[in-house]
C-alpha cells in the first residue's frame, strides 16, 4: 500500500464515528434542559421585579397615609363599597342564570 | 435526505418541533463528530463539543439564512467551540489519549502504526490547516464549504488543504523509519 492510500486509511480510522441513536436526544434532552434554566431565571427575575414594585407603591401608600387619614379612610370605605357590589351583582347574576336553566 | 426535507425540517425546528430537530441531528451527526473528532484529537471531547453545537445550532436556528448547508453550518458552530476549548485548555491530555483511541477501532484496516503517526502529525498541524484537512480529507467536505465553515478565502483554504496533506504524508513516511 503507498503512503497516500495508507494516509486515506488512516484519516477514514481517525474519526469516522458510527451513527449514535442516543445522541440526537442527548442533544434535545440539553437543548431543553438549557431552556428551562432559562426561563426559570427569567421568572425569578419577573417575581423580583414585581415584588420591588409592589413594596414601592406599598411604601408610597403608607406615606401618603400617614399624611391624609380623612382621605385613606374614604377610600378604603370607597373600595370596600365597590368590592361588595361587584360580589353582589356577580352572585346575583349567579342565581340568575341557575333560575334560567330550571 | 433531500434539501427540501431539510428545509421542512428547519422550519418545522424553528417553530420549537424537537422532533423534527432531532430527525435533522441524526441525519448530521456522523459529519459533525466526525470533523470535530479529527479536528480536536480528543473523541470524548468531540463528542461534548457536537452536542453543544448542536444545542447552540438549535437556540440560533432564527440566525440560519440557508446561504450554507445546515451541516455546514452546524460545523461552523462546532469548529470555533472547539477552537475556544482548545485555546481555553491547552494540547495537554490529547496525545495521552490518542493510544486508547486508536485501540478502540478495532474493526478498522488502518495499521495501528499509522494512526498513530497520523495522530501526532495531524497535531502538530495549526488549527485551521488541521480544520480543513479534517473536514476536506476527512469528511469530504468541498473547498467551498471549508471555506465557509472556518470564514476563510478559497485559495487559504485550498493551501491549507494541500499542505496539510503533504505533511500528514511526510508522518507517516517518517514513522516507516521508525
Amino acid at each position: 500500500m503507498d503512503t497516500e492510500a495508507r494516509l486515506r486509511a488512516a484519516l477514514v480510522a481517525a474519526g469516522a464515528p458510527a451513527r449514535d441513536p442516543g445522541f440526537a436526544l442527548a442533544v434535545i434532552r440539553a437543548a431543553e434542559a438549557g431552556r428551562y434554566k432559562k426561563e426559570a431565571a427569567r421568572s425569578v427575575l419577573r417575581a423580583g421585579g414585581i415584588a420591588a414594585a409592589a413594596a414601592a407603591l406599598a411604601a408610597l401608600g403608607l406615606d401618603w397615609a400617614a399624611g391624609n387619614p380623612a382621605a385613606f379612610q374614604n377610600g378604603v370605605l370607597s373600595a370596600a363599597g365597590l368590592i361588595s357590589l361587584v360580589g353582589l351583582a356577580r352572585l346575583m347574576s349567579a342565581r340568575a342564570r341557575v333560575l334560567m336553566k330550571r | 435526505m433531500t434539501p427540501h426535507d431539510e428545509a421542512r425540517l428547519i422550519a418545522a425546528a424553528r417553530k420549537g418541533d424537537s422532533r423534527a430537530y432531532a430527525a435533522l441531528v441524526d441525519a448530521h451527526q456522523q459529519a459533525v463528530r466526525g470533523f470535530l473528532r479529527r479536528f480536536t484529537g480528543v473523541w470524548a471531547d468531540a463528542d461534548d463539543i457536537a452536542q453543544e453545537a448542536f444545542v447552540t445550532a438549535w437556540a440560533k436556528l432564527n440566525r440560519f439564512e440557508g446561504r450554507s448547508s445546515f451541516r455546514s453550518w452546524v460545523s461552523g458552530i462546532g469548529f470555533r467551540l472547539a477552537r475556544d476549548a482548545r485555546r481555553a485548555h491547552g494540547r495537554a491530555g490529547a496525545r495521552d489519549a490518542a493510544w486508547l483511541q486508536t485501540q478502540e477501532v478495532a474493526e478498522n484496516e488502518a495499521p495501528i502504526e499509522d494512526r498513530i503517526a497520523l495522530e501526532r502529525a495531524m497535531a502538530e498541524l495549526p488549527d485551521e490547516q488541521r480544520a480543513a484537512v479534517a473536514l476536506c480529507l476527512g469528511e469530504g467536505f468541498s473547498h467551498a464549504e471549508a471555506a465557509a465553515i472556518l470564514k476563510l478565502p478559497l485559495g487559504t483554504v485550498k493551501s491549507h488543504v494541500t499542505r496539510g496533506r503533504e505533511k500528514l504524508l511526510r508522518g507517516l513516511e517518517t514513522s516507516d523509519g521508525h
